[in-house]
């Protein structure tokens, strides 16, 4: 007891956890500034919730070697791509999209997002086996399947935001693993080619994120409002914002989806310039810690794990808050943290989770 | 395994420094963007959120009041109450609607109607079901409010006429303001706004409107206001306080019960309006609920066009009222007026014969007004030429507009040669000089422009005053006042004796038996007038005048003024087919001098007539002021 207690603070990456402990914090708050006093009532309670059971999740994931569980990763991956494939045969439609499993109690689970746990591991095992200074082509290949099956089976829910949370992942595995330039070449063709002829298989209200983001005054008032409202919920919020429940953009329902999607243009609003650089920076962080945690980790296995984890999560949060001002089409990623939502906010937890673990085992003798 | 790992390092820490690096230069061009937005354009974005939420709707001032010079109310404003269907209150609306239908006993299909047309809306917008209900009506739903909060009633402003039809076109009515009435007062009237149409209340407008307030409040996403911000109450009209004389106007209005034509009295020495009437006329009422489409077809199908104001804009021949000014000319040319014609009850001029209306024998100028021998005015018509009878005519204000303060008017023609080569593109004929000479031919006047004229014979000084009906403007609140400020005015300018020998002709008509109004002398008065009567169908027309046989009778003037001595009213009346002037106009004329000139003790009660006439029972009370 006595040597947890000594042993336990110095070994957990503390900065780490603040800082992703303030986020989480932030987003409760943001949660309970959008939602409080609406007809639905206050999702703040529920928000905190969900943060301790990714604490929960997070302990889990620092308790359990993770060398243990990069070794079962295939294991793990395969069982977790059960719902996956039983999601969009049999899947209860919410909102248009099979990508909810019902839980008692009122609470439902979205499969997509703990999937991405095993993907990391997988992935992570994968580059582990291939210590080369470039990838293998059959490491490349590996990749791209661990990478690629989940992310089609979410695509087929559909759940376009997700799907793309998955897309660092093969990108940061491929970067990190080492790749020549000719086959950055091929990649980059491969991805022009698809989202040329992805144009075909959108959804017309996604074609309509896409051409609004090319012209938000398209249609102020139709596919092109929810951008020019976060607009002006951002602009508005000017230097130091109008105060903690004083957004008029998304306490009268101008500012759409503000408690999920659009959360931080709120924060924006709410907090100004000045909160916004505070979260930015907080991601920031997230970044040079989960970066130096990869340079001191014991394995190769560990510093990818950290690595994918990492670049995931700012990635996110870097789409969310270009998507949030306009700058990149409206496309359903959340801002890991912050946005209201249980499934998301667990995973992610077990994802910092991970990376802590990395960090506690970084001294060989452990 | 985990030596040769460490071996392999290097690449993967230069590939883990490029990434941080360029991921932070990833969250610092975010960071720009949002600087961009926030602090330099912070400002723009700001005031489009406050449009976002932002709501300000006109409060419509109430409209100030019309009074006739007596204080009575002519134009007032009445509670009007509507019933609205809050959706969002009741579980079943079609249970609803049928409450309703029992409760004020409207037909359900109606209701059923009604609401259908309106629930496109937003469903908290409430829906009209009906408006104008009654106070009992209001009252029996409002009795009903616990079990029927959806139903709701909404009071608004109605603009009601007291006198109805009797003062429709001096009044004139509300309506929705047209394109052009935006344009022209931008700023002070908005689309939508009802404004005076016609009359008092189009030529007030801005008097009567008074400033509307504003409102502001919050609205949330939906359009729904969250809270109010700030109001900033109307300031209500003026009062309008008119020259009128609601006594004269109602005793003008119920001689023109039966008849088409117009009569206006006024005061000859400030040109006060003290009555004014056009017939016939329709209920002004109408305009300011709903006009059912039935009540507009009856007034634009009436062949006798209610819609025409005849005192401003039917200009009609003058007929014998004419020779009053055709003296005029004579006298101011020098001609005595003792000098004589002789008539044998026609008279050839220029190889044509035109006939008297009898056999007056000798005249002189006064006898000649009183039996209105048209020989003589013949003869002088030729020995003065035609450009002396324009002169004199426009003298005395013929041929343009007199200056009324209310709505468009009618100049009129006063021919002469240039006239006739201009508008006609033909020579002027030596003829129609004969013709002009006593009020026919080309000559068209209003009954407005002849009472002005007769003002100038009633006036010592020939003062030409300008017709108005508006007396004050006052302020409800301020108690602020806006008195009449005259124009300047034109004097017609009599010669020695020219004046007192056409008032003695004038009176010679009404007083002294033969005179062609003797039959309406009121003793002690001393009325002076002229009485006219004008052919209805021209001698060119008379291929038309079977196809109208009903229609051939002559038109009848009255003009006049009393009392001879110090006149304090003129009056005017024309009766379209009314045969005679002496029957048919004259008697009006004598009983609007009679009224004025000695008003009556107040009645006690309302007249059973005023009930009859339309005006709502309960304002008929309101006349014994």
């Amino acid at each position: 007891m006595s040597r947890l207690s000594e042993v336990f603070p110095r070994r957990i990456d503390l900065k780490l956890l603040a800082v992703v402990l303030l986020l989480s914090a932030i987003g409760i708050a943001m949660v309970v500034s959008t939602t409080a006093g609406t007809p639905r009532g206050s999702l703040g309670g529920r928000q905190a919730i969900f943060v301790l059971v990714g604490l929960v999740g997070c302990g889990v994931a620092l308790a359990v070697d993770y060398r243990l569980l990069l070794r079962y990763s295939p294991g793990l991956f395969a069982v977790s791509l059960l719902p996956l494939v039983y999601l969009p045969l049999f899947g209860p439609r919410i909102a248009g999209a099979r990508s909810w499993l019902r839980l008692g109690g009122g609470f439902q689970i979205q499969p997509s997002e703990l999937v991405r746990i095993t993907t990391v591991l997988l992935v992570a095992w994968i580059l582990e086996n291939d210590d080369r200074p470039f990838l293998q082509r059959k490491t490349i290949v590996q990749v791209s399947l661990a990478v690629g099956i989940p992310a089609v089976l979410i695509l087929l829910q559909p759940d376009l935001g997700v799907t793309l949370t998955y897309l660092p992942f093969l990108a940061a595995a491929l970067f990190f693993g080492g790749l020549k330039a000719r086959w950055w070449l091929v990649l980059l063709l491969a991805g022009a080619v698809a989202a040329g002829g992805s144009w075909f298989l959108l959804k017309d209200y996604q074609k309509d994120r896409i051409r609004t983001f090319l012209d938000p005054d398209l249609a102020a008032r139709g596919a092109g409002y929810q951008v020019r409202q976060a607009r002006i919920a951002i602009g508005s919020g000017g230097i130091l914002g109008k105060g903690f429940q004083k957004g008029t953009q998304s306490r009268l329902g101008f500012l759409p989806v503000r408690h999920t999607d659009f959360v931080f243009a709120a924060l924006a609003e709410e907090w100004g310039f000045v909160g916004v650089a505070a979260v930015i920076t907080l991601y920031g962080l997230v970044l040079s810690r989960g970066f130096a945690i990869a340079r001191d980790a014991r394995d190769r296995g560990g510093a990818m794990l950290a690595l994918l984890v990492v670049v995931d999560l700012v990635v996110q949060a870097a789409v969310n808050i270009a998507m949030n001002v306009g700058i990149v089409p409206t496309t359903g990623i959340t801002l890991p943290f912050v946005s209201y939502g249980g499934s998301s906010m667990i995973a992610s937890w077990t994802l910092i989770g991970l990376v802590l673990s990395v960090s506690y085992r970084r001294f060989v003798n452990v | 395994m985990v030596e040769s790992a460490r071996e392999d390092r290097r690449p993967l820490l230069v590939r883990i420094d490029g990434l941080a690096v360029a991921a932070w230069a990833v969250l610092v061009v975010l960071l720009g963007v949002y600087w961009v937005q926030q602090v330099l354009r912070g400002e723009e974005f700001q005031r489009q959120a406050e449009n976002n939420r932002q709501r300000s709707v006109p409060i419509t001032a109430p409209r100030g009041f019309i009074l006739d010079r007596n204080g009575v109310v002519l134009a007032e404003n009445e509670p009007s109450f509507s019933l609205l269907l809050d959706r969002n209150a009741t579980k079943d609306v079609g249970a609803s609607l049928s409450f309703v239908a029992s409760l004020l006993g409207r037909p359900l299909p109606d209701l059923r109607h009604r609401f259908e047309r309106g629930r496109s809306t937003y469903d908290f917008v409430p829906v009209l079901l009906d408006d104008n209900l009654s106070v009992a009506e209001v009252g029996a739903v409002e009795a009903h409010a616990l079990e029927h909060p959806e139903l709701v009633i909404q009071t608004t402003e109605r603009r009601i006429y007291t006198q109805g039809p009797a003062t429709a076109h001096l009044l004139g009515h509300l309506g929705e303001a047209t394109p052009e009435q935006v344009a022209a007062r931008a700023g002070r009237i908005r689309p939508g706004d009802a404004v005076g149409q016609n009359g008092a209340e189009a030529a007030y407008q801005d008097l009567l409107a008074g400033t509307s307030g504003l409102r502001t409040f919050v609205i949330d996403s939906f359009g729904r206001e969250v809270a109010e911000l700030d109001k900033v109450d109307p300031l209500p009209g003026n009062t309008l306080v008119l020259n009128i004389d609601l006594r004269l106007q109602k005793i003008a209005d119920d001689y023109f019960r039966d008849k088409v034509g117009a009569a206006v009295a006024m005061d000859p020495r400030t040109g006060e309006i003290l009555a004014f009437v056009s017939s016939p006329a329709f209920d002004p009422n109408i305009f300011t609920r709903r006009v059912s489409k039935d009540e507009w077809d009856a007034i634009l199908q009436n062949e006798d066009h209610p819609l025409n104001n005849r005192v401003l804009q039917n200009v009609y021949s003058p007929g014998s009222v004419w020779k009053a000014f055709v003296a005029y000319a004579a006298l101011q040319a020098g001609i005595s007026p003792a000098e004589r014609v002789t008539c044998h009850g026609a008279q050839t001029f220029y190889g044509r014969s035109f006939r008297c209306h009898g056999v007056h024998g000798s005249v002189d100028l006064p006898t000649a007004l009183q039996v209105s021998c048209d020989v003589y005015f013949y003869t002088m018509g030729k020995r003065l030429g035609i450009d002396a009878l324009a002169d004199a005519a426009r003298t005395f204000g013929f041929g343009r507009p007199t200056g009324f303060d209310v709505g468009p008017e009618k100049s009129g023609v006063v021919p002469d040669p240039e006239w006739s080569a201009a508008a006609r593109k033909h020579p002027w004929y030596p003829g129609e000089t004969i013709s002009v000479a006593i009020g026919q031919g080309p000559v068209l006047v209003s009954a407005l422009q002849v009472a002005r004229a007769f003002a100038a014979l009633a006036n010592p000084d020939g003062a030409l005053p300008t017709p108005h009906v508006f007396r004050m403007g006052e302020h409800v609140k301020t108690g602020d006042r806006y008195a009449y400020r005259p124009p300047p005015r034109a004097h017609v300018p009599y010669g020695p004796g020219v004046r007192e020998a056409i008032v003695e002709g004038l009176w010679r008509v009404v007083n002294v038996p033969g005179g062609t109004a003797y039959g309406v002398r009121v003793p002690g008065l001393d009325i002076c007038g002229k009485t006219g009567s004008v052919q209805v169908v021209a001698q060119a027309d008379t291929k038309k005048a079977h196809l109208l046989p009903e229609r051939l009778r002559d038109h009848g003037w009255f003009a006049g003024f009393a009392p001879r001595d110090d006149p304090k009213i003129v009056v005017v009346v024309f009766v379209e087919h009314g045969e005679h002037g002496a029957t048919a106009a004259a008697p009006l004329g004598a009983r609007l001098c009679e009224a004025w000139l000695r008003p009556a003790p107040p009645p006690a009660a309302p007249r059973p007539a005023d009930v009859a006439r339309g005006a709502a029972p309960a304002e008929a009370g309101r006349d014994g002021t």
